[in-house]
């Protein structure tokens, strides 16, 4: 039974990590309507620079830069470092549009990963870095260890939904959603677009540097293959199933997707069957994105929902345009535009 | 030196087949098909099976492939595909990740996962100079102009290729004017779809295959796609040509593994520089901000 009790807190956990990420993709795809594809790049990154900051090179002698810096170091360094990479990336690929972001950050992506595999003297090559040091460790006994990961995880994940949903409803929240559904106006109203939409995605690059600890504790090592185009999917799915744009969406629909992709994992099978089961996790993945498009585009929870209380009657639902990828008639408030 | 120029080319070749269809579909359908990969991978797994199992030549199990898998594009397009048309490009190309997930899982579940390799005699390497090439990449090579050549004719000698065309720069004004479009886009995704059959076929030849095949396709053609600029097929076909010699050439200087992150690095430089692509000759309006 505690097998069981274990399994579950260890899923959650998994879930609770899809589930910030999910949070922060919805605010640069979500809100700021960039087509983001690299989001494995920047994890890869942020986990790359935490590990490599707080591992002591008594424990590596084979990394080139092992830090041995404190944990709370390592992670504003991560949070430093991914989110001046992401700017960098930001600043000339957002001048292009839609399609074109996506695909810039995509190779980037693909890059960094190719990056992680040939610097084996900073990464550990493809092998990677394993057995890496936790936080709160010692404190308590082996086992145990997994409810404390699955509670620093589940305040993370509170955190971040109380800080979108601040965020979504601020000014700068409006401004964004504003730019996506109809850049014209948001220039009109003289906003200076290009320059929210790197400042949007350098702040996302910031909060993967805060998060991907996370995952690094979750699994204990980093290898590169961690960090493939299949991170990056699974989050958008998650992204997808919750609904784009809504508050409580991008967290529930992580949690749905994890839970149900690594219950898989609980049936005991013997190795005939092992290959059987392994192809279930991307056949759910690909099935439910398929359905989950066509029957209900705007995911279990909608941006329309979401922002309903704060619209008044003046300022009436626009139609809808372009970067809504469900299409919804997103209400847009202008007129709190100013000012940020 | 010359001999890495040759599996350049070659390497160049393949790319250029897969690149095409993807681009077909982006022009006529536009949405980039994430999918398409997954076309090369059932592809390699279907030219296996008929080589090996049916004992095929590789010619004739080449065609029955290009046939195959050009119908499953086509079920797939309008399973899939046509029921999300309406919502815009960016459902389409989730919807095709999803697809690309689902014919991934597919091929493992019917074909296995374990590293396959065609069972063909290359034949005696014909030396040319200092190069040595054998006939089957002679043939490879020779795949790539065959499908140039009958692109060309396709889309210039037939009443269906004026269509496509027509659909492709202006899809309201060839509906208002009467061209089938259903048949133009069923067309369409069984020519892109044979297509990328085949060049999985070439790939499998070229190396082995693996059940990642595809995914690692659909990198490198992402990036033809992009230098050569987004759906032009004839600058696609060049740009993958570039592609294939420069990562082959590269390893002349560069470590080897290095060799795809040249090509990675070049489509960020060439989007960043000259995000039209290279190929291109008008700045297309619809990129820039």
């Amino acid at each position: 039974m505690t097998g069981v009790i274990l399994f579950f807190a260890g899923t959650l956990t998994l879930a609770g990590v899809y589930a910030a990420l999910a949070q922060i993709l919805n605010l640069s795809a979500g809100w700021g309507g960039l087509w983001d594809l690299g989001m494995a790049g920047t994890v890869g990154i942020a986990a790359y620079v935490y590990t490599v900051a707080t591992v002591s090179p008594s424990e590596f002698p084979n990394l080139d830069v092992a830090l041995g810096l404190p944990i709370p170091v390592g992670i504003a360094l991560s949070a430093v470092v991914t989110g001046l990479v992401a700017l960098l990336i930001g600043i000339p690929s957002l001048r292009l549009r839609g399609e074109y972001f996506l695909i810039t950050t995509f190779a980037f992506a693909e890059v960094v990963r190719q990056l992680m595999i040939n610097q084996s003297s900073l990464t550990g090559g493809t092998v990677g870095l394993n057995r890496l040091d936790r936080p709160f460790e010692d404190a308590v006994t082996g086992g145990n260890y997994r409810y404390v990961l699955l509670a620093i995880t589940f305040a993370v994940v509170v955190a971040l939904y109380f800080f979108m949903r601040r965020l979504g409803r601020s000014p700068f929240g409006a401004l964004l959603r504003s730019q996506r559904d109809n850049e014209p106006l948001a220039k009109a109203l003289g906003k200076d677009v290009v320059r929210y939409r790197v400042l949007t995605f350098a702040l996302a690059g910031v909060l993967v540097g805060l998060v991907a600890p996370l995952y690094v504790w979750y699994l204990k090592r980093v290898v590169p293959d961690l960090f493939a185009a299949d991170l990056t999917f699974t989050v958008w799915t998650a992204l997808v199933i919750g609904g784009i744009g809504s508050f409580r969406g991008p967290a529930i629909g992580a949690v749905f997707l994890i839970c149900l992709t690594e219950a898989l994992q609980f049936l005991q099978v013997d190795a005939e069957h092992a290959v059987l089961l392994a192809t279930m996790r991307p056949l759910l993945l690909g099935l439910v994105l398929i359905l989950v498009l066509r029957l209900r585009p705007e995911g279990l929870f909608t941006e329309r929902r979401a922002f309903q209380r704060r619209t008044s009657p003046r300022t009436a639902p626009l139609a809808p345009q372009r970067a809504a990828l469900a299409s919804s008639p997103a209400a847009m408030e202008t007129s709190e535009g100013s000012g940020s | 030196m010359l001999q890495t120029l040759v599996f350049g080319l070659i390497t160049g070749s393949i790319l250029a087949i897969a690149a095409t269809g993807f681009a077909l579909i982006r022009q006529t359908e536009g949405f980039l098909n994430i999918a398409h990969g997954q076309f090369l991978l059932v592809g390699a797994y279907l030219g296996v099976e008929f080589t090996s199992k049916l004992g095929l030549g590789i010619v004739l199990a080449g065609l029955v492939t290009f046939v195959c898998v050009g119908a499953l594009a086509v079920l797939c397009a309008r399973l899939v595909f046509d029921p999300v048309r309406e919502r815009g490009a960016l459902v389409l190309l989730f919807t095709s990740i999803g697809l690309a997930y689902v014919l991934y899982a597919g091929s493992i579940l019917v074909f296995g996962v374990d590293i396959l390799s065609f069972d063909v005699d290359f034949g005696n390497a014909i030396m040319l100079g200092s190069v040595a090439i054998t006939p089957v990449e002679i043939g490879m090579i020779g795949v790539f102009v065959v499908a140039i050549l009958g692109l060309m004719l396709f889309f210039n000698r037939t009443r269906l290729g004026t269509w496509v065309r027509a659909t492709a720069s202006n899809p309201d004004l060839a509906r208002v004017r009467g061209v089938p479009v259903g048949v133009v886009s069923a067309s369409v995704w069984f020519v892109a779809g044979g297509l990328g059959g085949v060049a999985g076929i070439l790939l499998g030849l070229n190396s082995s295959v693996t059940s990642e095949l595809g995914w690692n396709a659909t990198m490198l053609i992402l990036a033809a796609t992009v230098l050569g600029g987004l759906g032009r097929i004839y600058g696609v076909m060049a740009a993958a040509m570039f592609l294939g010699l420069v990562m082959n050439l590269a390893t002349e200087v560069i470590d080897p593994s290095y060799s795809t992150l040249v090509a990675f690095g070049a489509l960020i430089i060439v989007l960043l520089i000259r995000p039209e692509g290279i190929f291109s000759i008008e700045r297309r309006r619809e990129i820039a901000a």
